[in-house]
C-alpha cells in the first residue's frame, strides 16, 4: 500500500502549482472574469504548451495517456487558484468522450484540442430532466432532423462543435455538429463562479449519418463514464478549494488582531478551523479512493464517485461558509478570494448531481 | 498509488478470519452476536484464547514476546476483530502499562509483569483521572510520600481516582501520583504500580446512565506501595503518561466495529422502506468510508517512513462521533420500542423481547457510547492538540 503520489505525479503537481502562482494569481483571474472574453486565449495557449491539454488522451490519439489521478491533481490545483478556463468542457467532457468513442474524425479533433485550436462542448443537460442525462427529450428523427433544447452547456459560446445527446428510435445517440449550423441558436450567460454557459436550441438541424458518434448501450456507457470522470474532476477541484479555504483562513486569523491579540488565539475560532482541516482531509481521503477506483475502472467506480460528490457537496459548502464567517466583513467582499470559493462550491455542488442526488445514487 | 494490501497482508487477514471462525470462543460469540453483555469470565476466556494463539502482544515488539506486527497487520487485526463483533481487547495491560514497562521499566519489573500481561493472568486498570482533574490530567492530587522503615523503601499513597474502568475486576492498577509539589504541575508526577489487594484500597461502583457498572471510584488511604513498584524515575511520570497516550491513539477509530454496526443498520433499514432513515444510513456509510481511508493514509505514511502526527487526533474525533451516530440511528430505527429499556445487558436469554431484538441494544449502546467523546482525551482536547500542532496557533 502506498497512498502518496509518485515522483512524476508530485512533479506535475509542483509544475501546476508554480504556474498558477506566477501566471494565474487572483488579480489576473479577476481581470479575465471581468473582461468581455470568457477566458484568456493566452493562458489557454500556455496550457497547450505545458502539455496539459493533451494529458488525458490516449497515446494513439496523440495524448500523454495520463489517467484520473493526474486529472485530479490538475483540478485540485485549479480549485486552489479558482481557474475558470474551460478545461472541464473542452478537454474532459468533450475530449475524453471523443477519445473513447469510435468516431471517424476523432483524431483530427483531439489533435486540435491538444494544440488549443478548437473548443468543443458537450450538451448533456435539459431543463425538464434534472440530473437524469440518459433519457433526453431532444429527438433525432428518421430523416436525421434534430430538435430540442439543451441547457447549461459549458463554454457553448466559444465552441466550434457541439456534441449533443438525443434519442433516435428510442435509443440514446451522441451526435456532433457545427455550432454555427443552420437551426442552432444560442443564449449565453455566465455562471455564479465566472464560467460561461449557454442554452442551445436545435430547430430542424440536419445531421449527417457520419456525425453520429455513438448509439445505444455504447452511447449510454460513454456518457455515464464521461460524466463520472468530470464529476471526479470537479470534486478534486472542490478539495483544492477546501484546502485553500482552510489555509487562507488560518493565515488570516493569525494576522488579524482584535482586542489586542491575533484572533487565531481564540479557542472558539481554533476549533472551527480544526473542523475545516478535518473536513478537507476526509474529503481528500474519499477523493483518493474514488480516483483509484476510476483509474482501475472498477465496478464500484460510480458508487465511489457518488460518495465523494455527496460528501464534498456538503462539507465543501461548510468549509467555504466557515471561511467567509471567519474572515468577518472581508469575507463577503468581492476583493478577497475567499467569497469566490463559496461561489465555486455552490457551482460544484449543482453540477452533475448535487449532494442529495449522489447520496441516493450511492446506495442504489 | 496503490490502496491494496500486500499478498502477505492478505494471507494474514485470512489467518485472522480463520482464527475468528474456529478459535474465537463460541460462548462469547453467541452472546456478542445477540448483544448480551459478556461476563468477566467470558472476557478472560476471550483474552486467553488470543494469548494461546500468541496474539495477545499484538502491539508489542518480538523482543518482549509480542507479535512485532507491521502497522498494516495491526490495522487488519483490529478491523477483522471489530467486524466479527469481538469485545474490544482490554487496553489497560497490553495496550497501556505493558509498553510503559518494557520501555521505561527495569529488568526485574519486566520479568515480573510482562509475562502475566501476555498470558492475561493479571487484570490491570488505569489510575489516571481524579475527581478534580479530568481533561487537565496534570492537575492530579493523589499523593505518594517516600518512607523508609526497617530498611524497606515504600510509598504511602493517599487520594482517589475516578472513572476507573472495570476496577472491580482488577488485580493491579497503574497510577499517576504526585511525589512533588514544588515545581510546575507536570514535573512532580510519578508512575506507580499498585496491587489492588493492598490494605487501604476501596473500590466503589459508579453506575452510568445506561445502568451499567463499568466504572468506579478508587480510594487510597495510607496505602503502602513498595518503592520497587516505581516505573523509571520519580518525577518523570508525565513523560511516561504522554508516551502511553500516543500509543493508545492508533486503532482508536474503531472502524471494524463501526462497519459491523453499519452493516446491521443497512440490513434493518433496507426492510423498513423509510427514505429518511435510508438517507441517514447512507450519510454514515460515506463518512465511515472517509474515516477508513484517512486511517489507511496514516498507515501508508507510517509504513513509508513517516510518523503519525497529531493528525491521528482526527481519527479519535471522527471515529468516536461515528460510533455515537451509529448507536443513535439504532435508537431511531427502533421507534417507540426504544422506550422499553431492560437495562445495559439487554434481554436475558429467557426473556421475550418487546419489539425487534435490536431495540434494547440500540439504547444501551447509545447511552454507553456517550463516553467515547469524553475519554482518551476528550474530543475538545483533541481539537486543542490539532490547533497547537497542526494549525500552529
Amino acid at each position: 500500500m502506498n497512498l502518496d503520489y509518485n515522483d512524476e505525479q508530485t512533479m506535475l503537481r509542483d509544475q501546476i502549482q508554480k504556474f498558477c502562482e506566477s501566471e494565474y494569481d487572483f488579480y489576473k483571474r479577476e481581470k479575465i472574469v471581468k473582461s468581455t472574453d470568457d477566458f484568456d486565449p493566452n493562458v489557454w495557449n500556455l496550457f497547450a504548451e505545458q502539455g496539459w491539454l493533451s494529458m488525458p488522451f490516449s497515446e494513439q490519439s496523440g495524448g500523454l495517456g495520463f489517467g484520473p489521478i493526474e486529472l485530479s491533481i490538475l483540478f485540485e490545483e485549479f480549485g486552489k487558484a479558482l481557474v475558470i478556463e474551460p478545461y472541464l468542457s473542452t478537454v474532459v467532457l468533450s475530449g475524453t468522450l471523443l477519445d473513447k468513442s469510435t468516431y471517424s474524425e476523432k483524431n483530427q479533433l483531439i489533435e486540435k484540442i491538444c494544440s488549443g485550436e478548437i473548443h468543443i462542448s458537450l450538451a448533456y443537460a435539459e431543463a425538464e430532466n434534472g440530473y437524469d442525462y440518459l433519457s433526453p427529450n431532444t429527438n433525432l428523427d428518421s430523416k436525421m432532423i434534430l430538435n430540442g433544447t439543451k441547457t447549461l452547456v459549458l463554454n457553448g459560446a466559444n465552441s466550434e462543435k457541439i456534441i449533443v445527446t438525443c434519442i433516435k428510435d428510442d435509443i440514446l445517440n451522441l451526435v456532433i455538429l457545427d455550432a454555427k449550423a443552420s437551426g442552432v441558436s444560442m443564449n449565453s450567460f455566465s455562471t455564479v463562479d465566472g464560467q460561461s454557459c449557454s442554452e442551445i436550441s436545435f430547430e430542424n438541424v440536419k445531421i449527417d449519418e457520419s456525425n453520429i458518434i455513438s448509439s445505444g448501450d455504447d452511447a449510454l456507457n460513454l456518457l455515464k463514464e464521461t460524466i463520472n470522470l468530470a464529476s471526479l474532476c470537479i470534486c478534486a477541484e472542490a478539495v483544492g478549494c477546501m484546502e485553500s479555504c482552510y489555509h487562507k483562513t488560518l493565515e488570516y486569523t493569525k494576522g488579524r488582531e482584535q482586542f489586542g491579540q491575533p484572533i487565531s488565539s481564540f479557542q472558539v475560532l481554533q476549533h472551527r478551523m480544526v473542523d475545516m482541516f478535518i473536513e478537507s482531509e476526509l474529503a481528500k481521503s474519499l477523493l483518493i479512493k474514488a480516483m483509484l477506483e476510476v483509474n482501475n475502472r472498477s465496478d464500484e467506480m460510480y458508487k465511489h464517485v457518488s460518495a465523494l460528490k455527496s460528501y464534498v457537496g456538503k462539507s465543501g459548502k461548510m468549509s467555504a461558509k466557515e471561511a467567509v464567517q471567519l474572515h468577518g466583513g472581508m469575507g463577503v467582499s468581492e476583493e478577497l478570494m475567499i467569497g469566490h470559493y463559496l461561489k465555486k462550491m455552490i457551482s460544484i455542488d449543482a453540477l452533475f448531481g448535487n449532494a442529495d442526488y449522489h447520496l441516493k445514487t450511492f446506495s442504489s | 498509488m496503490d490502496i491494496n494490501f500486500s499478498k502477505e497482508d492478505i494471507a494474514f487477514r485470512d489467518e485472522v478470519k480463520n482464527w475468528l471462525d474456529n478459535d474465537y470462543p463460541k460462548h462469547v460469540k453467541e452472546k456478542t452476536d445477540k448483544g448480551i453483555t459478556i461476563s468477566k469470565d467470558d472476557l478472560i476466556d476471550f483474552h486467553k484464547a488470543l494469548s494461546k494463539k500468541g496474539w495477545m502482544g499484538y502491539n508489542w515488539p518480538v523482543e518482549y514476546g509480542g507479535t512485532g506486527w507491521s502497522a498494516s497487520k495491526l490495522y487488519i487485526f483490529n478491523k477483522e476483530l471489530g467486524l466479527a463483533g469481538c469485545p474490544p481487547i482490554l487496553p489497560f495491560g497490553v495496550g497501556m502499562v505493558g509498553p510503559v514497562i518494557y520501555t521505561f521499566g527495569n529488568d526485574e519489573q519486566k520479568e515480573r509483569f510482562l509475562p502475566d500481561i501476555l498470558e492475561f493472568n493479571t487484570w490491570w486498570c488505569q489510575g489516571y483521572s481524579e475527581p478534580g482533574s479530568g481533561s487537565d490530567l496534570a492537575s492530579l492530587k493523589t499523593k505518594a510520600v517516600l518512607r523508609n522503615d526497617l530498611d524497606e523503601d515504600y510509598y504511602v499513597v493517599n487520594g482517589s481516582k475516578t472513572w476507573t474502568t472495570l476496577a472491580q475486576n482488577a488485580d493491579w492498577i497503574f497510577c499517576l501520583v504526585r511525589t512533588d509539589n514544588s515545581g510546575i504541575k507536570q514535573e512532580g508526577i510519578s508512575f506507580l504500580l499498585i496491587d489492588m489487594k493492598s490494605p487501604g484500597i476501596e473500590v466503589k461502583p459508579i453506575i452510568t446512565i445506561d445502568g451499567d457498572h463499568e466504572v468506579n471510584s478508587v480510594f487510597f488511604t495510607d496505602v503502602k506501595v513498595p518503592a520497587k513498584n516505581l516505573i523509571g524515575e520519580e518525577g518523570k511520570g508525565w513523560t511516561y503518561a504522554k508516551f502511553l497516550l500516543a500509543h493508545e491513539r492508533f486503532g482508536i477509530a474503531g472502524v471494524g466495529a463501526s462497519m459491523r454496526q453499519l452493516n446491521r443498520l443497512k440490513e434493518i433499514i433496507s426492510k423498513l422502506e423509510n427514505s429518511d432513515l435510508q438517507k441517514k444510513v447512507n450519510e454514515l456509510e460515506v463518512a465511515l468510508s472517509a474515516i477508513e481511508i484517512t486511517e489507511l493514509r496514516l498507515l501508508s505514511a507510517l509504513q513509508n517512513g513517516g510518523h503519525p502526527g497529531a493528525e491521528s487526533s482526527i481519527l479519535k474525533i471522527k471515529g468516536t462521533e461515528m460510533q455515537q451516530s451509529l448507536s443513535e440511528l439504532f435508537v431511531e430505527v427502533s421507534g417507540e420500542y426504544a422506550l422499553m429499556y431492560p437495562g445495559p445487558h439487554g434481554y436475558e436469554n429467557n426473556d421475550k423481547p418487546a419489539g425487534p431484538d435490536y431495540a434494547a441494544e440500540g439504547l444501551s449502546g447509545f447511552l454507553n457510547l456517550r463516553k467515547t467523546s469524553i475519554y482518551g482525551g476528550s474530543n475538545e482536547i483533541q481539537k486543542n492538540i490539532l490547533s497547537k500542532f497542526v494549525l500552529g496557533v
